[in-house]
């Protein structure tokens, strides 16, 4: 920094500018990172390649090896693995098909002066505690409920309602937990893309459908993108919501890693668990988004006008 | 009202749009009706429905365990507002005036990010180890207190939304404000206080309302850092699940959501009078 300081700047002159400066400033922030998030996360790494050395002992690092990976890869948790990348997977779709419409006539459809009060009454259930939500839930679908009575009085059931702990309970609770996380970024997106674009679109002749999909929705898609990942991601790792709607035949991956961690006291094999679970939501975050370029570069490829001599 | 007019002109599109939101709307409520409903239960069992009354209210307060749950949420929830806004709107204001390119904006960018994107349960077996080597192999005591250990944590998972919210508050505005404090002989803490502090503010309390949330809402992760005398809320509320959930488990949630409202309530009539409008402000929590 001798020769190569900016002379000229009269701002980092003063010491106090430094103190100040942006750099100096997310010190804190960097410190609290490193502290509470990346050395406590390299530690699980490092334990994953530890072993258990007795029953009275959680963990040992003595010597070092890949495995507890294989370990961890038993028959009953490969198979929770994958109904737990089912019911995310399919948990993702359902939010995102439910909240498209819904965030659609949210930014477009409402008039200006109720969508405050919608927008207000959308973040209501996101400020009530998750787990109290999961519990109405549990009311609801249980068998001598009564939804399951009324449905069984009007003749519409033949005998007690049959959904609580099972698999089908479990996605219900996930799609509704996480269904507002999936409204607000495409209701923001959408209400960013702008009527006067659509407005052009219908002017220039398109129906509804067609700027729907062409102007609309690729408008909207920033907003698609991050509600997947913000409902996709804490879906993966959840398992409060399948412990209480799906009881013993709905656990997910989150569950097994805690039983390591909780009761096996086995943190070796729990760490490496968690980094399998960790590995596979980066892997598919990344087929998506490859899935969605290749999806992005052949629409833009079919809906493009090639130019011949300077005419379409 | 109008709504005659209106629908004569919808098309079928419009109309089915509309039955959708209303659906949607009926789905995100129903399960909160259910439990508001059931707080009124004076069974044994919460899904058992035996009565109308307010006897699990009573049996609700008077019961200490309960009562100190909440009271350990809150203060934590607290806590965590207060540490994740400190640390957030650093972070976020210095992100907003980094050079473009600068290595540690980038790499704050990139290890929030990562805070965001870690499953909650790997957040929570990593601090549990944690916890144990700093607070008790290395003798740093105050991490040994169960408050402490639930602040930490959770303002750890809450940090990088204040951070985000408040870089993109200010991305918005130039730095010729500040310029100019600076060229009237603006000191650089009075720069930061009267001039960049206000102009974050909206996304400064919109974070803090967001930590706050996400604090008491915390399940998986305080069910890890949870020590004996300092059970959250609602890691009291899933062991109970396990074993028998009864319906003063309801009746405090229904005090809980109504105390939430007033709060928000307030919170929004504030920002109101202040000049903002909900669209704006829940865009702004929103990223």
């Amino acid at each position: 920094m001798s020769t190569q300081t900016r002379p000229k700047q009269p701002r980092s002159k003063r010491p106090a500018t430094k103190f100040f400066g942006p750099a100096a400033m997310s010190f804190p922030t960097w410190a609290y990172a490193l502290f509470f998030f990346i050395i406590p996360l390299a530690l699980i790494v490092f334990y994953s390649f530890g072993y258990k050395p007795d029953q009275f002992t959680a963990i040992a690092t003595d010597h070092l090896s890949f495995d507890r990976y294989p370990e961890a890869m038993s028959a009953s948790f490969v198979s929770t693995f994958f109904a737990t990348l089912r019911i995310s997977l399919l948990g993702t779709l359902l939010c995102l098909l439910i909240a498209l419409p819904f965030a659609y006539w949210l930014a477009i459809k409402v008039a200006p002066a109720r969508r405050s009060l919608a927008l207000a009454l959308v973040m209501v259930p996101f400020w009530t505690n998750f787990l109290v939500r999961t519990l109405g839930w549990q009311i609801m679908l249980s068998p001598d409920g009564f939804l399951s009575n009324w449905m069984q009085s009007l003749g519409l059931l033949d005998g007690p309602l049959d959904i609580l702990y099972t698999r089908t309970a479990v996605q219900i609770g996930v799609v509704y937990n996480y269904l507002p996380l999936m409204i607000l970024p495409l209701f923001v997106a959408i209400d960013a893309s702008g009527k006067k674009l659509r407005e052009a679109s219908y002017d220039l002749g398109a129906g509804k459908v067609k700027t729907f999909l062409r102007v609309t929705l690729p408008m909207a898609m920033p907003g698609v993108v991050s509600g997947c990942l913000l409902v996709f991601i804490p879906l993966n790792g959840d398992y409060v919501t399948a412990t209480v709607l799906g009881g013993a035949s709905g656990s997910m991956v989150g569950q097994l890693i805690a039983n390591q961690f909780n009761t096996a006291q086995n943190w070796a094999v729990g760490a490496a668990m968690a980094m399998i679970l960790i590995i596979s939501t980066l892997v598919v975050v990344g087929v998506g988004f490859a899935l969605l370029k290749l999806g992005q570069t052949i629409t833009a490829r079919l809906n493009s006008v090639p130019l011949h001599d300077g005419r379409a | 009202m109008p709504s005659k007019n209106t629908f004569a002109r919808r098309t079928p599109t419009d109309i089915a749009l509309h039955v959708w939101g209303i659906l949607v709307f009926v789905y995100l409520f129903v399960p909160i009706a259910v439990i508001i409903a059931y707080s009124f239960n004076n069974g044994k069992v919460l899904a058992n429905f035996r009565g109308f009354g307010l006897h699990a209210y009573i049996s609700g307060i008077n019961n200490d365990i309960i009562v100190s749950s909440i009271v350990t949420s809150l203060q934590a929830a607290v806590g965590t507002a207060i540490v994740s806004t400190i640390f957030g709107t650093l972070g976020g204001v210095a992100l907003a005036r980094a050079r473009r390119g600068a290595w540690w904006a980038l790499g704050l960018t990139a290890i929030l990010g990562l805070t965001l994107v870690t499953p909650e349960i790997v957040d929570g077996i990593s601090f549990l180890p944690w916890f144990v080597t700093v607070g008790v192999d290395w003798g740093i005591t105050p991490l040994n207190n169960g408050l402490v250990r639930l602040i930490i944590s959770h303002a750890m998972f809450s940090m990088a939304i204040v951070t985000f919210i408040v870089r993109a508050r200010l991305a918005g505005m130039d730095t010729q404000l500040e310029d100019a404090a600076a060229d009237l002989g603006a000191t650089p803490w009075n720069r930061f206080k009267d001039i960049t502090l206000p102009i974050a503010a909206p996304g400064i309390l919109a974070g803090a309302l967001m930590s706050f949330t996400v604090s008491l809402d915390n399940t998986i992760l305080s069910s890890f850092v949870q020590q004996p005398g300092y059970t959250p809320w609602p890691v009291y509320i899933f062991s109970a699940v396990r074993v028998a959930l009864r319906p003063e488990v309801a009746a405090m949630s229904t005090v809980m959501f109504v105390l939430t409202l007033a709060a928000l309530g307030f919170v929004g009539f504030v920002l109101r009078k202040a000049g903002g409008n909900a669209t704006e402000i829940i865009k702004t929590m929103a990223g």
